[in-house]
């Protein structure tokens, strides 16, 4: 045990502090700048698309708290437009993770207010925590090689693994706290499992699977005590390894995946956002492991990489 | 690897730095705890998460709002509530009802998206706010919904 007796040798606050700041390869951040960035540009054209079109009719427009916080101008078509050719530019550049540092603190402000302005109507979606959360924090990871090189950067860094670590709590806090708002809204009870809460949203957004469904009012109150319990148990992912953790993850994608057929809501931005659990940093080892593998019949180079992402797996798994 | 030491290439942070990121992040969790415990979506992003939260009871009244127009076509639609349709999301519709009911005129950006968006199909010309009313019993659809008019709208060209 002597190998790994240094984490508990340490004091509780250092390793309070220890868990918010992994050590993590560069690498994953590298991937999740692309992953998100592009995100951030099918999000503007498919899910809060809707903010240009604000800049033009702001009849309906009522400021969230954020937006009065910082007295934020009512939108205009100038703003909204502003505001949709910066993001689409630092995005691309900031994707390439060239000008990672420069372009993240720019997309990291307009993408928030771009999402204000989406959501300043009366309805607020709760599902791009993560997402705006993890473009505040990638900006604050200093990163070593730059273009394509950083996909492969196996420098571990506890500034990532910060960032990292922040992008894992809002993805499991969305699950957690919706439980929560579950019994909140109830008077702190825990009636919700029970209620008809699906038989309405399927009644408001008709469609076949939903009508099925509702001839099955027994199933759908399985699906509501499964999900409830399921958000509750979330916070469990933060300290699972490996394989359970891999097994935790496709449990809510599963979990969102039955939640577009029921009630036609995804949840993409919180969905992608699940990749900051994924060891990312071994895509490239293992590309240039089957590289090496195709052009010379295993030698002993190959035994070390294994070696290596063993040890690595180890180390950055469930981190 | 029995030492327990640091490999020599992991960048590790400042007293400073570290000290920081720690005291954001947990702040981070409190405004997102408080949020959940009392805000609501006002506080986004550090709101509630209260999308379909409700306990909603075995002989719940479900209401389902639409608006419904006339063309001048001099057939009867229902408007589609989005983007690409009026320009404006059901969920908007619904959050402000009461200040529809109100001042109707709101009713006339929703023309004026339709029209803009589909120059070559046929105009609104009267639009109607209708609350369709499904009514559960045991838990159950008990029958087809009833339709009432909130609010009507005579579309200024």
């Amino acid at each position: 045990m002597s190998s790994v007796d240094a984490p508990a040798r340490r004091s509780p606050v250092s390793r309070v502090a220890g868990w918010f700041t992994p050590h993590i390869a560069l690498a994953r951040v590298a991937w999740l700048r692309t992953v998100l960035y592009l995100f951030v540009i099918l999000d503007m054209h498919a899910f809060v698309r809707d903010t240009r079109l604000k800049g033009e009719h702001s009849g309906l427009y009522q400021p969230l708290l954020l937006a009065r916080i910082l007295d934020l101008p009512r939108p205009s078509v100038a703003i909204t437009t502003t505001l949709y050719v910066v993001l689409i530019v630092t995005c691309l550049v900031g994707a390439t993770n060239y000008f990672p540092r420069i372009t993240g603190w720019i997309v990291a402000p307009a993408f928030t207010w771009w999402v204000l302005i989406g959501m300043s109507d009366g309805k607020v979606d709760h599902d791009h925590l993560a997402l705006v959360i993890a473009l505040w924090v990638l900006p604050t990871v200093k990163s070593g090689r730059r273009g394509p090189a950083a996909y492969g950067d196996q420098t571990r860094s506890e500034a990532a693994g910060w960032a990292v670590r922040c992008v894992q709590i809002c993805v499991i806090a969305t699950y957690f706290l919706s439980a929560v708002a579950k019994l909140r809204s109830a008077g702190w009870a825990l009636t919700w499992p029970g209620s008809a809460v699906l038989t309405w949203a399927i009644v408001r957004r008709p469609h076949p699977v939903g009508e099925w469904l509702l001839h099955h009012p027994g199933l759908l109150h399985g699906m509501q005590w499964v999900g409830i319990v399921a958000e509750f148990l979330s916070p469990v992912i933060l300290w699972l390894k490996g394989r359970w953790q891999l097994l935790g993850a496709l449990f809510f994608l599963g979990f969102h995946a039955a939640n577009t057929a029921i009630l036609l809501i995804h949840f993409l931005p919180t969905v992608v956002c699940w990749l900051a659990f994924a060891p990312l940093e071994r895509l490239v080892p293992w590309l240039r492991r089957r590289r090496t593998r195709k052009a010379s019949d295993g030698d002993a180079g190959e035994a070390e990489d294994q070696a290596e992402e063993g040890r690595q797996a180890k180390e950055q798994a469930g981190a | 690897m029995t030492s327990g030491q640091e490999p020599a290439g992991d960048v590790r942070l400042g007293r400073v730095g570290k000290g920081l990121r720690i005291l954001v992040a947990v702040a981070g969790i409190g405004l997102l705890v408080n949020g959940s415990v009392r805000a609501t979506d006002d506080a986004w992003p550090f709101g509630p998460m209260s999308q379909y939260a409700m306990s909603v009871p075995d002989d719940a009244s479900i209401t389902y709002t639409r608006i419904s127009a006339q063309t001048d076509a001099g057939t009867t639609v229902d408007v589609p509530l989005n983007i690409e349709g009026a320009g404006v999301a059901r969920a908007e519709i619904e959050a402000r009802t009461g200040e529809i009911v109100k001042d109707p005129s709101l009713l006339q950006q929703v023309a004026d998206g339709w029209a803009e968006k589909h120059p070559d199909e046929p105009k609104y010309v009267k639009l109607a706010l209708i609350r369709d009313t499904t009514q559960l019993v045991n838990g159950r659809v008990a029958g087809p919904p009833t339709p009432e008019v909130l609010a009507t709208w005579e579309v200024r060209r």
